[in-house]
C-alpha cells in the first residue's frame, strides 16, 4: 500500500493544481499587485465573468500585476487570501458575500493588505465592502416584466437565498407591483449557482405554473434557465426572460427582454485607482444607478417588446431613484448600521 | 392549473431529473459489485457533458452521446489505472480525479470558448414518443416520450440484473467484489475484471453527463455536473446494489428534487433546503439497515492484491 503513496500524492497534487493555479511571482519591481477570488467559474457570462473582466481591465489600463483563483469551499477562501497576502498582493477582491468571514480573519493578520468584498457585510480598517444596489435595476426590470407579461404570473429563479440575491428579488417584485398590483410572483431557489439542469427544471416548473416572464439570479446555471424559456417559446407559447448581474442581452438574445446590469469592471477599476492613490476609505462603498454602476438595459434585439409608455415610466422611475424621491426596497446586510 | 396537470408536470420533471442519476448509478452499481468504489464518478459525468458538447458541435448530437461515453470512460480508466492496477487508495484517487476533472474541463471549455463564457446552444437529441405506451395516463408522457438515453437506462435495468445474477461473468464480477482472494483462487482475473467494471461505470456516467448537455439542457457550463456523480453513489446505496432497487432509488431522488421545485413554484411556504436534504437522510437510513438487509460488497474499496 505504502509504495503506491507517491502515485496518489502526485494525482492529488495534479487535481489541486488544476483548480488552483498558484499566484504569480510578486512585484519585486514595485508593480502593484491585485488578486481576485471567485467562488464559481468566470465562464458564467454573469456575476463572476464581470469580476474577471474588471481584473483584466485593471491589468490592461493600470498595468498592475493581476491574478485570479477560483475557490470553492470556505477553507479554500482562507488559504487563498493568506497565500496572496504572503505573495505580496496589496489589493485582494473577494467577489461575493461568502468571502466576508475569511477576509475579516485574514485582514487582522495582514493589516497592510486591502480586502475588497463584493456584497460584504462588515467593514473594518482594511476590509471594504463593495455594495451594488442592483435592486434599483431589478425594480426597473420588474416594471418592464409586469408590462410584458400576458398572464400576470411572473417567476424568479435564484441560487442560494443570501441577502444580496434575495434583495434583488424583493425589488423585482416591488417593480412588478408598481405596474400590476394584482400580479402573482413565484420564487424558487435551487440551492446552488451552477446546476444548469436544476435551474432549467425550476424555470420549467414556474412556466408550467402559468408564469410567462422570468428573471434569474444564478451564475452559470442561467444557461439552463434561458433554455427552459426558449423551449416554451418553441412550443408556441409566448415567454420571456430577464438577464442579471451583467449585460446578458447577447447571451440569449432570442429570449431576453433586458438585463439588470452591474458595471462590475468599472467599479473594480475605480476601486483599484482609489487604492493606488491612497484614497480608498475604510467605509462601505455603495454604488447604484446614481453612481452609474447599475442600470436596467433593454435588449436592442427585442426592440418594441416593452411598450413605449412603460419605457417612459421606467425612465421617470430611474430619475426619481437618482433624485432620491423613490427608495427601492432592499435587504440591508451591512452590520452596524 | 388543475391538480392532475400539476401532478403530471411533477412526474415529467421527476423522470427527467432521475434519468442522468439512474444512468450513472447503474454503472456505479457494476463498479461497486466488482469491489471498486469510484468517487471519481463526478469527474466522469462532467467529462461526459463536455465530451458530448464538443462531439455534438463537431459531428452531431448522436455522435455527441458517443463521445460523452468515451470521455466518461477515459476518466474512469485514469481512476482505475491508479486505484485498481496500482492499488492506490480508492477514495483519495477518486477524489483527485473528480477535482482534477472539474478543473480540466473548465480549462478546456475556457480555452475553446473564451474565459468569460457564452451560452452554448447545442442541437439536442430529440425525444422519441413510444406509440401506445406514451398514452398511459400520467406515467406515459413522463416515461415514454423521452430521448434515447432514457430508454437505454430502462433497458439497462433488466440487462444488468440478468448479467450480474444469471451469468458466469456476473458471478465472477461479484466474486471479485465479495472476496477477491477466493475469486483469484478460482481463476477469476480480479484486476482485469475490476478495471473493466470501473471503466463501464465511467462510461455510463459519461452518458449521464452527455444527457445533461445534449438532452436536458442543450448547453454546457462549468461544474454543470453539480454533484450528480456523488448523488449517484448515494443512489447505489439506497438501491442496495441491485439494478431494480437502484433504478427505483434514482426515481426517488429525481422525485424529491422535482418536488421541491414544484412546491416552491406553488408558493408552499416551506424552507427549500429541507427537500434537498430528504433523499440523503433516507440514504443514511438505508445504510443503517432500516429497509431490510443491506450490505455493501465485502471487498469494496479494498485493493487487490493486498
Amino acid at each position: 500500500m505504502n509504495r503506491h503513496l507517491p502515485h496518489t500524492t502526485a494525482l492529488a497534487l495534479l487535481g489541486a493544481l488544476a483548480c488552483n493555479p498558484a499566484p504569480g511571482p510578486t512585484g519585486d519591481d514595485g508593480t502593484p499587485s491585485v488578486a481576485l477570488l471567485t467562488s464559481g467559474p468566470v465562464s458564467d457570462a454573469g456575476w463572476h465573468a464581470g469580476a474577471y473582466e474588471g481584473l483584466q481591465l485593471i491589468g490592461n489600463l493600470l498595468g498592475f500585476r493581476i491574478s485570479h483563483q477560483q475557490t470553492r469551499t470556505p477553507a479554500e477562501f482562507d488559504e487563498a487570501f493568506i497565500s496572496y497576502a504572503e505573495a505580496g498582493y496589496g489589493l485582494i477582491f473577494g467577489h461575493g458575500f461568502e468571502y466576508q468571514d475569511a477576509a475579516s480573519r485574514a485582514a487582522k493578520q495582514y493589516p497592510d493588505v486591502t480586502f475588497v468584498i463584493s456584497s460584504g457585510s462588515r467593514p473594518s480598517a482594511n476590509v471594504v465592502p463593495l455594495i451594488f444596489h442592483l435592486n434599483e435595476a431589478t425594480y426597473l426590470a420588474g416594471m418592464a416584466a409586469a408590462a410584458v407579461s400576458q398572464s400576470g404570473v411572473l417567476g424568479m429563479v435564484g441560487g442560494v437565498e443570501i441577502p444580496s440575491a434575495k434583495g434583488t428579488f424583493v425589488a423585482f417584485e416591488a417593480g412588478v407591483r408598481a405596474v400590476n398590483p394584482d400580479a402573482t410572483v413565484l420564487e424558487t431557489f435551487i440551492g446552488n449557482w451552477d446546476d444548469v439542469s436544476a435551474a432549467k427544471e425550476a424555470a420549467a416548473a414556474q412556466l408550467r405554473q402559468g408564469a410567462d416572464v422570468l428573471i434569474h439570479n444564478v451564475d452559470a446555471a442561467s444557461f439552463g434557465f434561458f433554455q427552459a424559456v426558449r423551449e416554451v417559446r418553441e412550443g408556441g407559447r409566448e415567454a420571456w426572460a430577464f438577464g442579471m448581474n451583467r449585460n446578458q442581452n447577447d447571451v440569449a438574445p432570442d429570449v431576453i427582454v433586458g438585463s439588470a446590469v452591474i458595471d462590475i469592471p468599472a467599479m473594480f477599476l475605480r476601486t483599484a485607482r482609489a487604492w493606488e492613490a491612497g484614497t480608498l476609505s475604510d467605509e462601505v462603498l455603495y454604488s447604484g444607478i446614481a453612481a452609474g454602476a447599475v442600470d436596467f438595459v433593454p435588449n436592442p434585439a427585442q426592440d418594441g417588446v416593452i411598450p413605449d409608455d412603460v419605457l417612459a415610466a421606467i425612465d421617470r422611475a430611474r430619475d426619481e431613484i437618482v433624485a432620491g424621491a423613490l427608495v427601492v426596497p432592499r435587504i440591508e446586510f451591512v452590520e452596524g448600521l | 392549473m388543475t391538480d392532475l396537470a400539476a401532478l403530471s408536470s411533477f412526474v415529467v420533471a421527476a423522470v427527467g431529473l432521475a434519468v442522468p442519476l439512474g444512468l450513472a448509478a447503474l454503472g456505479e452499481t457494476v463498479s461497486q459489485r466488482s469491489g471498486v468504489i469510484n468517487i471519481g464518478l463526478e469527474g466522469s459525468v462532467i467529462w461526459g457533458a463536455l465530451g458530448g458538447a464538443l462531439g455534438a458541435l463537431a459531428v452531431g448530437p448522436y455522435w455527441g452521446l458517443a463521445t460523452g461515453v468515451l470521455a466518461g470512460g477515459l476518466a474512469a480508466l485514469v481512476f482505475a489505472g491508479f486505484a485498481v492496477r496500482l492499488g492506490t487508495d480508492q477514495i483519495i484517487t477518486g477524489t483527485a480525479v473528480t477535482i482534477g476533472s472539474l478543473g480540466f474541463t473548465g480549462a478546456v471549455f475556457q480555452s475553446r470558448f473564451g474565459a468569460t463564457g457564452l451560452a452554448l446552444e447545442l442541437q439536442t437529441v430529440p425525444a422519441w414518443e413510444v406509440p401506445l405506451l406514451s398514452r398511459i395516463p400520467l406515467l406515459g408522457p413522463a416515461f415514454f416520450d423521452q430521448a434515447v438515453t432514457a430508454y437505454l437506462a430502462y433497458a439497462m435495468v433488466p440487462l444488468l440484473g440478468w448479467f450480474l445474477f444469471r451469468t458466469r461473468w456476473g458471478l465472477a464480477l461479484r466474486a471479485a467484489g465479495e472476496s477477491p482472494e477466493a475469486a483469484h483462487a478460482a481463476g477469476v482475473p480480479v484486476v482485469r475484471t475490476r478495471m473493466l467494471a470501473a471503466v463501464f461505470g465511467g462510461a455510463m456516467a459519461g452518458l449521464a453527463g452527455a444527457h445533461l448537455s445534449l438532452v436536458h439542457t442543450g448547453t454546457f457550463a462549468e461544474n454543470m455536473s453539480a454533484g450528480k456523480g456523488f448523488i449517484a453513489i448515494a443512489v447505489v446505496v439506497l438501491g442496495r446494489w441491485r439494478p431494480w432497487g437502484v433504478f427505483a432509488a434514482a426515481l426517488f431522488f429525481g422525485g424529491a428534487e422535482a418536488l421541491q421545485f414544484t412546491l416552491q413554484a406553488l408558493d408552499a411556504d416551506l424552507p427549500y433546503p429541507l427537500f434537498l436534504a430528504l433523499p440523503y437522510v433516507l440514504s443514511l437510513a438505508a445504510l443503517a439497515g432500516w429497509f431490510g438487509r443491506s450490505r455493501a460488497p465485502e471487498g469494496l474499496a479494498l485493493p487487490w492484491p493486498r
